[in-house]
């Protein structure tokens, strides 16, 4: 007993630490990958554009890539925090009560809480030793003092991720609430931290959100330790007390959620939402009560067979799928289906305010347009930012959710039990998927038009080929999920996702890379979508804008034709 | 509506009407493993077929077969006239699925669960409203129509998912294991209403290792092991023609069952010929105890206890479907 009682949470932090073995490959990957990935695209990338007209040495770093150096260490552990305190504390109370097989041994609430700190603490370590020896290797950084910014980063990444597990934990649902989390707390609070440009940059009172977010402490506080940035001493004890008041609160918060719902109160935790679903369901019952009864049924009417070809896969009732999508999306939370829209606008306040005082614009001819113009940076990023967004809907939709729904819910285990055939399903999906996108692009595309950023025309043209980029990247994301058998396969394609986004253009023009890299980026979808975007928004159309089409038509073509092949062993296994 | 199955379903008595379901030599193979290995069955209309055995037999291997939601290795299999792999959606239109796990849709409601699931069937609205209240009075649901599926409890979404699975009126109703995991009570719900759906002229397929279910629910069921047919007929025609009436189920301690045993086999078959009708069988040796089986169960345990052994407990029961498996397979159903 006296061992478990000093030892009981590293205990708790092995097994969590067990747990993350699954996904070992992933994470050891994704360590090393990132920085490699963030110094190329955003330190060589971004910083040719910067380098140029913005010198850093005011703040004691000698390049950009060293300026954000320390910033994107701090801001990758807080988007780890971000999934490590979610899933896994839902993992622990609800879908796999991991936690009460430890609350049945010796183990004391507090210490379940603290070894899954512990645990996740170490897998931050490993993460910030991984990525600062990459940087050194690169020349990202110079000063032996640096390594301490690794203390730093794992404070900041404790800082956000406590309050999120302390929250997290008093649900006994999650519906939802780890994808409301990362896109109103987690996006806003990296997107506006001073990561890629000094805070300062923002106007005022975008600028509060910094203040508020962890993330830019931690930043502020690694470029200190990494290069000695000029700061006043009451600064840094401004950002060291903030972190680890933050914390020390949201230690006790966490302990005291704990203690509730594994002591002996039992407490199971709180369902959000349940007052308007109990509402919801007293209105309808009083409607139906109002409407009364319907009339007793006379035997099921005939229902008419597609004969012919392919009538065993496709039965002509795309329509039912779409609509009982339609029906999910109006029981869920309206916040979720709304939050869709909100990253690309996020994306584009971030960068188009606080990159463009750092660069005086993008010459047009760099944005591969006609003449001598120069475009803002915001107009130049903007078009890319809608070719994205439809870029991660669809693939999201297309494999994650595709994939949820097979292995999960038996959604389509349900539907292939019926007369409908797995191509209605997948289409109904698809179209599904389409016409969330497009509902999101419209956001956009209106926010882009009041900003005065693309015309009334373009947008409309803009709209459509949303959809369309959607469209292919949906079909090949159908294609790929066939093949998956299990989640963790799932993570690697955010292994794909994230490089794409960094090396397509979208934040600054092909150019700033050498002719071999540009040949790698010209390959992949993504650009061609960005680029067909921007032919759109700057209505300057040459030979290259059918070579974009024709792109995007063969990954509709491919995708389609390999997904229909594998149609079977999509939905019938 | 294709002409040919128009005119089975239109004119059943002047011709027999074709077999709910008409099964020959299926094979089911994944990769080395041969799940299902040679079964031939028919199912006629309106009957209730019951396929018996062990986990991993090929129970629902060969119900998702039928449910044209696999390809069969080999073999032959007609659904109401049909091939389920060639018309895989018009059989699952004549069909009633029930998995073995509820397969729920928890993003919608009770209601809406029934509705949605027959506009997969391609049904009109209106009749799909009528047809809810009806299945939600059916399933005693009425007070849930308007919950999510999340809020209602075990027993609750086994109605429902059979609720669900009635919708489009189907011919045949297959069931994977209904009961497993339900309370007693629950359970006895659930065969009243499955005996009011067979009454109203449903064919049943159902796969349990339930024995007392089979007992309950079948006319006529295959005892299946190692994806083949150990045995076919009546629950009761099976225990008569693999089993003795009775049985006395006998406990002497974890390491003398062997031992005794042997002695009470010798003991029985001696005596038998010569005083009083015991109708000895044979004796069963089970880890914690021995079934002995017998016509009269009560006369062989005077006979033990007359030559002075003292069994700790002793029972006599009737023989059930699990002493049929027993005999067949040499295991016990429920491991």
């Amino acid at each position: 007993m006296t061992r478990t009682r000093r030892w009981g949470a590293f205990y708790q932090a092995e097994a969590t630490l067990r747990s993350m073995r699954a996904y070992g490959g992933v994470i050891l990957f994704a360590s090393t990958f990132q920085p490699i990935m963030y110094i190329l695209a955003m330190g060589l990338g971004l910083g040719v554009l910067v380098g140029a007209e913005t010198d850093f040495s005011e703040y004691g770093a000698d390049t950009y890539l060293m300026y954000i150096a320390p910033a994107i260490l701090a801001s990758t552990v807080a988007m780890t925090a971000g999934i490590e305190f979610t899933f896994p504390v839902m993992e622990g109370f609800k879908w796999r009560r991991k936690y009460y097989g430890a609350q049945a041994s010796a183990l004391t609430p507090q210490q379940i809480a603290l070894g899954h700190i512990l645990g996740v603490s170490c897998r931050f370590g490993v993460h910030a030793l991984i990525f600062t020896a990459v940087l050194f290797a690169f020349g990202a950084l110079s000063s032996p003092t640096a390594v301490l910014m690794m203390l730093s980063a794992i404070l900041g990444g404790l800082a956000i991720g406590l309050p999120i597990m302390a929250y997290i934990s008093t649900l006994r649902d999650e519906k939802g609430h780890a994808a409301i989390i990362q896109r109103f707390v987690i996006m806003p609070l990296f997107l506006f931290s001073g990561t890629f440009y000094p805070l300062t940059n923002l106007p005022q009172f975008l600028q509060i959100i910094g203040w508020i977010s962890p993330i830019w402490h931690a930043n502020e506080l690694g470029r200190v330790l990494a290069f000695g940035q000029p700061t006043p001493l009451w600064l840094v004890v401004v950002h060291i007390g903030y972190l680890v008041g933050v914390v020390v609160v949201a230690w006790l918060a966490v302990r005291r959620v704990f203690i509730r719902r594994l002591g002996y109160d039992e407490w199971r935790g709180r369902i959000p939402g349940l007052k308007a679903d109990q509402r919801r369901q007293a209105r309808q019952d009083s409607r139906e009560s109002a409407a009364g009864s319907h009339q007793r049924s006379e035997g099921v009417p005939p229902v008419s067979f597609r004969h012919g070809v392919g009538a065993n896969y496709y039965s002509g009732n795309i329509r039912a799928v779409f609509m009982r999508g339609l029906s999910a999306i109006r029981n869920n939370r309206g916040i979720i289906f709304i939050s869709g829209f909100l990253e690309p606008v996020l994306f584009l306040t971030s960068f188009g305010l606080g990159v463009s005082p750092m660069i005086s614009g993008i010459q047009a001819e760099q944005a591969g347009m006609a003449g001598q113009d120069t475009i803002s940076y915001a107009a130049f990023i903007a078009p890319a930012l809608l070719a994205v967004s439809a870029m991660n809907g669809a693939v999201f939709d297309s494999t994650w959710n595709v994939f949820f729904k097979l292995k999960i819910t038996k959604l389509y285990q349900t539907m292939m039990q019926t007369s409908l055939g797995p191509v209605d399903v997948a289409v109904g999906e698809i179209c599904l998927a389409l016409f969330r996108g497009a509902i999101y692009a419209l956001g956009f595309l209106g926010v882009l038009m009041v900003a005065g950023l693309v015309t009334p025309l373009s947008a409309a043209l803009m709209w459509i080929t949303a959809l369309f980029i959607a469209l292919g990247f949906a079909c090949i994301g159908m294609a790929a999920t066939s093949f998956m058998k299990r989640f963790q396969q799932m993570d690697w394609m955010m292994m794909v996702l994230i490089p794409m986004f960094l090396f397509s253009a979208t934040l600054f023009p092909i150019d700033v890379y050498p002719v071999g890299v540009q040949w790698v980026i010209q390959a992949l979808p993504l650009w061609h979508g960005v680029e067909l975007m921007r032919d759109i928004a700057f209505w300057s159309f040459s030979g290259l804008t059918l070579v974009h089409i024709s792109y995007f038509l063969v990954m509709v073509a491919v995708g389609g034709a390999l997904a229909a092949y594998r149609m079977k062993a999509l939905f019938l296994r | 509506m294709p002409i040919s199955t128009a005119l089975s379903s239109s004119a059943p008595s002047d011709t027999a009407p074709a077999p709910a379901i008409h099964a020959v030599d299926l094979v089911k193979k994944y990769g080395d493993f041969t799940a299902v290995d040679g079964i031939t069955f028919q199912v006629t209309r309106g009957e209730s077929f019951g396929l018996l055995g062990p986990n991993g037999a090929g129970k629902s291997t060969t119900m998702r077969m039928i449910a044209a939601v696999a390809s069969r290795t080999s073999g032959q299999m007609l659904v109401a006239g049909l091939d389920p792999e060639q018309q895989g959606p018009e059989v699952r239109a004549r069909l009633g699925v029930i998995p073995q796990q509820d397969n729920l849709d928890e993003e919608l409601t009770v209601r809406e669960n029934i509705i949605m699931y027959g506009r997969y069937f391609g049904l009109p609205r209106r009749y799909l409203l009528a047809k809810a209240d009806e299945l939600l009075s059916f399933a005693q649901l009425e007070h849930k129509a308007n919950s999510r599926v999340e809020d209602l409890s075990g027993g609750m979404k086994r109605r429902l998912t059979i609720a669900r699975a009635l919708v489009n009126e189907p011919e045949v109703l297959l069931l994977d294991e209904p009961t497993t995991g339900l309370d007693p009570q629950a359970r006895h719900v659930l065969w009243d209403r499955l005996f009011r759906l067979k009454e109203s002229g449903t064919t049943l397929v159902l796969t349990t290792h339930h024995m007392d279910e089979a007992e309950q629910l079948c006319d006529r069921l295959v005892v299946v092991d190692h994806g083949a047919i150990m045995a076919e007929g009546s629950p009761a025609g099976l225990i008569r023609e693999h089993s003795t009436r009775e049985v006395l189920e006998l406990r002497f301690g974890m390491d003398r069952n062997t031992e005794q045993a042997k002695i009470l086999e010798d003991l029985l078959t001696n005596t038998d010929a010569g005083s009083g009708d015991v109708g000895f069988s044979h004796v069963e040796v089970l880890p914690d105890r021995l079934l002995v089986y017998a016509e009269y169960a009560e006369s062989a345990m005077e006979k033990i206890h007359a030559a002075g052994h003292k069994p700790i407990t002793s029972l006599v029961r009737r023989s059930s479907l699990e002493d049929v498996f027993l005999r067949l397979t040499g295991r016990s159903l429920i491991d």
